[in-house]
């Protein structure tokens, strides 16, 4: 249960662990509820900063129409 | 002078009229401002999450650009102005990622050709996006030989890609922007 909150588990390798790019969709994706909602910190496991990271990453693809506003 | 990754959204009826004008309407603002462009490459065309200005589909170019901090201002008012911009995006940058650069000038090359945008109203893939045509494509290769009947049942979501893949090549040096080298060495491991 320790290591269930390591950040070497829950980076993606292309990005490292300190980066979130808004470009990979399929890394947003694995994030993302059917309608496009983020899922919670319980979910995801991400420590505060990287669930930012998230965050961030998922409102700038929303913005240039990668990823859905709802739906 | 920073470096400062920008991505553009470009109407596709812009794109249709030929790639070197419609990469023309972003770096030509971003140089009108004295920013220089390194990089500028199409990254995407794809469906729009939601339609923007009734536009259903749009082009995606992907620029690294050095430029100073006060110019980011009036590039923006500019391109908010600019009609077949659908969305802009900039952020700062802390390197130009590696490959970036050969892609650019990939795109500068005479053999380099954009496939023309899909219409609108093209009917919407499958559920699934990407895994979907290959497995269809492969399927089709496989079966055609054996029934023809094969290939006509593929459904609708085969025509999305290789349909209109005609494509008219491109100027050979219609743009202005040069990508030189990276001042700094990308960070992503």
């Amino acid at each position: 249960m320790a290591d269930y909150r390591s950040p070497a588990e829950n980076a993606n390798p292309q990005t490292g662990p300190d980066r979130i790019d808004y470009k990979d969709l399929d890394y947003l994706s694995k994030h993302l509820n059917p309608q496009g909602q983020i899922f919670s910190r319980r979910r995801t496991a991400f420590s505060t900063k990287r669930q930012r990271l998230l965050k961030q990453a998922v409102k700038r693809a929303r913005h240039l129409a990668l990823l859905p506003f709802v739906g | 002078m920073s470096l400062y990754e920008a991505m553009f959204v470009l109407d596709n009826d812009a794109v249709r009229a030929g790639w070197a004008d419609a990469k023309g309407i972003a770096t030509g603002i971003l140089e009108k401002h004295g920013a220089k462009v390194h990089t500028a490459r199409r990254w995407d065309e794809r469906r729009l999450a939601y339609p923007i200005r009734g536009k259903q589909r749009g082009t995606y170019l992907l620029t690294f650009v050095e430029a100073g901090a006060d110019a980011i201002g009036p590039i923006s008012r500019d391109l908010e102005l600019e009609e077949r911009v659908l969305r802009y995006l900039i952020l700062s940058a802390e390197g130009v990622p590696a490959g970036e650069d050969d892609l650019s000038k990939a795109e500068q090359g005479a053999d380099f050709v954009v496939p023309e945008p899909p219409r609108d109203d093209e009917p919407r893939p499958a559920r699934v996006e990407e895994p979907a045509p290959e497995k269809e494509a492969g399927e089709k290769a496989e079966e055609k030989p054996a029934e023809g009947e094969a290939a006509e049942k593929a459904p609708a979501d085969e025509a999305e890609k290789p349909a209109e893949a005609q494509a008219q090549p491109e100027g050979a040096s219609a743009e202005e922007s040069k990508p030189a080298l990276a001042t700094e060495a990308p960070k992503e491991s």
